[in-house]
């Protein structure tokens, strides 16, 4: 490089020689734009509440950046967490061993697992893809063999909690010096040390770098063995901010986590990248998930969001990068020092399609912005003039129909009470999303969280946290701790649902016999409790019944449809199926349809119009359900009261509507009885 | 040799696992069985032809698992709006197409390099099709929709027939015809294609509106066995399918891979759940289980690969 006519790259082009400042403006246009539409958006609490949100799946991106400059690619860090946390609880609960060294140990852990990723690449010459997607199945399912997938370990000390919930000096999260340090770490192994030039000359060249005299494969077992033990830091974090160690941690965050890294700038074919590129990237996702958020727009808005910005800034980086090239070549052929007078016009135009894509974007964050106003505000009946009050609902996830028809109920309550209505959840029943959420709506200033749990131990802290700042909490579905809501909207109980479904199941199968389950995923924390109940009530009521198996469907029709039929060809004995998620039901039924089996009968958990036409044929014998579509209704009912003073403790009797009076014990709004539909009453219920 | 190398790696393993059932609960190889598990993985037999080519090709698709649900929906709404099922599948068909074409559009032309495109894709098709259901299924269907009016014992081997038939043309397509080399040279070097006269730009976007195309047909053997359609399906179908190519053996750099091993690959990995359920393994290990298998297939072909290469 001496001999080059020795212009030193300005600074933009040192510090992002990938174009990443296209990820500055978008993070100044993003942070503009929910400066206006979102809810105390441009606030230091918010700021750190991003960091917060940001921390885990930076952890992953920061160690993918150097696997990806390298060429690689590291599927299995999501599973990677899970298999942590588990090690963690398991080292700590299990084996006894002090908490900073069950925590130490799973940090090996992630290195080694990582560290297989690099010997099976350079020793095996695996391709990464194929060896970490074998080990994205081989993690997790590890983690989930050894706690059969629900067990689960809590309790843990209160400074451990606070590395995910606390504080330090009461506003700046203890995540941000952790995540800082494994960054500036990271930072000086990719930019200022040997192996950073190693790194990047095997992305460029794995054979040249041979050639060169670098000792490629132990430049690429250290660099998966960082990855996997960031991966590993990401599953400690997790656990201390969930406060539960179980396997599903981080499921599906391997995707975010390398969308920022190539968002940053990173070329996925290896060879260009920086760490502060990926930084960047990860603020463009967090701050547009958590913008939207405080904008009132529910999460597949972010994840459409996301997806473009993701394309857009992309073809962006290609097309500029493609510029730079060319005017390098024709710089080398005609040296002339005035040529980088091209790039600023290149510049310009990109910041123009820059606003472009941002239009775009808002432009669909606006139109359902408004869509969701003015259906909000339409039907302008008696609509007190006094300060609407916003109920925030979430769902244990929004793509389960049973959840679907809870919404129909609670928008139809919100239209009669002249409230307005948010709706968010995980698509995937995810603690840590659902708790995200809820911090989202914490910092926007909500008036009500009505929230079905997908897991009492992870979401309790943080309706605690909504409490302190004067948001009333109501739960419904699915209770929290106690003291962390004022009022459970209570339609069953785990136990009355299990004995509902386990007399069922025995009167269906004749009072003896073989019993299986379908359940939805083998982590699921109420289908857990349900099939505690179920086992519970069978052995007490119903002796002569017997478990076989218990089978997940992962909540897909497809792969219900599938155990089911295994099962009743696998396990002759079984007379009875359980099917406990609202999809199992009708794949289960579609399954004994198919086969034509008489002899096997189905219960379980559904809602009537999935099921509508498997009860008049006789292949489901019975569902189990309340109405879901009443449920929503009088959460939203429950939820405006609570906010309006007029239910309080002590109350005894509660009136909702056009459900009329119903009955309130103690801290308990009881919807009524779990409700068995058969084909006399299927035709009754509409939902 | 080295390709039938693997296929033969592959079938000593679907071997062994085969054999495993007959030390479990009988009935795994009765007719009515074997119909079944063929039945549940046509849809990923059919995404995977497509994703053979995709890969052979130098490219990935990581988009298929939302495009099918969007098919699916698609399918379901026209066959709800009274069109005739023919028209329904043709319709399905070419909704994929276009999807697929616009990933292909976005490598060939944008230069996106596929993962990123396909992730792009894939979160918005994902996202798209929550934010226009709402998750709910697409219900009262026309009785003509599942199985396509027929009969079931009629539509299983009919929808079996016409998978195989699929099969073998792509296969014969791919080994012998000008058109189905054009994606190994492409998948080989994308420069030496280009200076014996083809386009590879032309060949990838053809590569992935082959894959939509195809990803749809699924869709349309996955959703016509039911009255109804879920919305939310497909999830995780594209690490399904491309373990399933992998292991039979395609390179993910692209140039290799056969159609063959591609529908080995598929025999093994749906074969494992079922015969571990015949086994009474406690499903709790079915990952694991399913993870060590990809490694161990993948890791025993290199390591035939790597001897040869000392040889």
């Amino acid at each position: 490089m001496t001999e080059a006519p020795a212009v030193r790259p300005g600074s933009a082009a040192r510090w992002f020689p990938n174009a990443e400042w296209i990820l500055l403006l978008l993070l100044g246009a993003e942070g503009a734009a929910f400066g206006v539409f979102g809810d105390h958006f441009l606030t230091a609490a918010n700021g750190f509440e991003v960091v917060r949100l940001a921390a885990e799946v930076g952890l992953l991106a920061f160690g993918l950046t150097p696997v990806i400059k390298a060429g690689g690619i590291d599927l299995s860090v999501g599973s990677m967490m899970g298999l942590a946390a588990v090690v963690l609880g398991g080292a700590w609960s299990s084996l006894g061993l002090p908490l900073w060294l069950a925590a130490a140990f799973a940090l090996a852990v992630g290195a080694a697992g990582g560290a297989f990723h690099g010997l099976l690449i350079t020793r095996l010459r695996v391709p990464p893809l194929i060896a970490t997607l074998g080990t994205y199945s081989l993690y997790r399912g590890i983690a989930e063999a050894v706690t059969g997938g629900y067990g689960s370990t809590s309790g843990f000390p209160a400074w451990f909690l606070d590395l995910g919930q606390g504080y330090l000096g009461g506003v700046v999260p203890v995540q941000l010096p952790i995540v800082a340090a494994v960054f500036i770490a990271l930072w000086v192994m990719l930019h200022r040390a040997t192996i950073g030039r190693e790194i990047t000359a095997i992305g460029f060249s794995p054979e040249g770098a041979r050639f060169a005299g670098i000792r490629t494969a132990r430049a690429t077992v250290r660099v998966y063995a960082t990855c996997g033990t960031c991966a590993a830091l990401a599953g400690i974090l997790y656990v201390s901010r969930i406060g539960q160690a179980k396997a599903d941690a981080g499921l599906g965050y391997e995707l975010t986590a390398i969308a920022a890294v190539v968002l940053g700038g990173t070329s996925i074919t290896g060879g260009r990248g920086t760490l502060q590129g990926t930084l960047l990237g990860l603020l463009c996702l967090v701050v547009l998930q958590d913008g939207l958020r405080l904008s009132g727009q529910p999460g597949e808005i972010a994840g459409l969001c996301a997806g473009l910005v993701l394309l857009l800034a992309i073809m962006l980086n290609q097309s500029w990068s493609r510029a730079r090239r060319a005017s390098q070549v024709e710089g080398l052929r005609n040296p002339d020092p005035k040529s980088p007078g091209k790039f600023k016009m290149k510049n310009s135009q990109i910041a123009v399609l820059v606003a472009a894509i941002l239009a775009g974007a808002l432009l669909i964050a606006g139109s359902n912005w408004w869509l969701v106003r003015s259906l909000g505000r339409a039907p302008a009946g008696p609509v007190p003039p006094a300060r609407r009050i916003t109920v925030a609902m979430t769902p244990k996830t929004v793509t389960d129909p049973y959840f679907v028809t809870c919404r129909e109920g609670a928008a139809e309550a919100a239209r009669e009470l002249g409230v307005d209505l948010l709706w968010d959840g995980p698509e995937y029943a995810d603690p840590a999303i659902q708790n995200e959420i809820v911090d989202g709506w914490i910092t926007k200033g909500v008036d009500v969280v009505a929230a079905s749990l997908v897991n009492p131990k992870a979401i309790s802290s943080v309706l605690r946290k909504a409490q302190e700042h004067g948001i009333s909490v109501v739960t419904w579905d699915s209770d929290a701790e106690t003291d962390a809501r004022a009022f459970f909207v209570n339609q069953a109980t785990a136990a009355g649902i299990g004995s509902t479904l386990s007399d069922e199941g025995a009167r269906l199968a004749g009072g003896r016999g073989q019993y299986a389950i379908i359940t939805a995923t083998l982590t699921d924390t109420n289908q857990n409790e349900w099939i505690r109940a179920i086992e519970e009530r069978m052995a007490a009521a119903h002796p002569a019944m017997e478990l076989a198996t218990i089978h997940p469907c992962d909540g897909q029709r497809d792969k219900a449809m599938t155990e089911a039929r295994n099962i009743i060809r696998a396990y002759p004995g079984v007379r009875v199926l359980i099917a406990i998620c609202s999809p199992a039901v009708p794949g289960a039924a579609e399954a004994l349809k198919q086969e034509d089996n008489r002899r096997v009968m189905l219960t379980g958990l559904s809602t009537p119009n999935l099921c509508r036409s498997y009860v008049h044929d006789g292949w489901v014998g019975s569902i189990v359900l309340w109405n879901t579509r009443d449920l929503g209704y009088l959460t939203v009912y429950a939820a405006a009261a609570v906010r309006d003073g007029r239910l309080k403790r002590g109350d005894s009797a509660f009136a909702a509507g056009r459900l009329g009076t119903l009955r309130v014990e103690g801290d308990q709004i009881l919807l009524g009885k779990p409700f068995v539909f058969n084909r006399a009453n299927i035709d009754d219920f509409r939902f | 040799m080295r390709a039938a190398r693997r296929e033969l790696a592959l079938v000593a393993a679907i071997a062994v696992v085969g054999l495993l059932p007959l030390f479990g609960v009988p009935g795994f190889y009765r007719a009515g069985n074997l119909r079944n598990l063929a039945i549940d993985n046509l849809p990923v037999l059919v995404a995977g032809i497509g994703m053979t080519v995709v890969i052979i090709s130098a490219e990935i698709d990581i988009s298929i698992g939302s495009l099918f649900a969007v098919c699916g929906a698609l399918s379901g709404l026209a066959a709800k709006a009274g069109w005739p099922m023919p028209l329904v599948a043709l319709a399905t068909l070419a909704a994929g197409a276009v999807i697929g074409a616009a990933n292909g559009l976005l490598v060939a032309r944008a230069r996106v390099p596929a993962i990123i495109a396909t992730l792009a894709t894939m979160a918005i098709l994902r996202n798209a099709i929550i934010r226009a259901t709402g998750g709910a299924w697409i219900q009262d269907l026309p009785a003509g929709f599942q199985w396509f009016g027929l009969p079931q014992a009629v539509a299983q081997p009919v929808y079996l027939g016409a998978a195989a038939a699929l099969f073998l043309a792509a296969a014969w397509a791919l080994r012998h015809t000008a058109a189905g080399r054009s994606f190994y040279a492409v998948g080989c070097d994308h420069e030496a294609a280009r200076r014996i006269g083809l386009a590879p730009g032309r060949v990838v976007l053809a590569a992935f509106t082959i894959m939509g195309a195809l990803a749809g047909a699924a869709a349309l053997l996955n959703f016509t066995r039911y009255p109804t359609i879920e919305t939310n399906a497909g999830v995780g179908l594209e690490l399904q399918v491309i373990a399933a190519v992998v292991v039979g053996g395609a390179a993910v750099t692209g140039g290799r891979g056969t159609l063959l091993g591609t529908l080995l690959g598929v025999i093994l990995l749906g074969m494992i759940g079922t015969v571990f359920t015949f086994l009474h393994v406690n499903p709790a290990w079915g990952k694991a289980i399913q993870g060590a298998i990809i490694l161990a297939a993948v890791v025993s072909d290199t390591a035939f690969g790597k001897r040869e290469r000392d040889d």
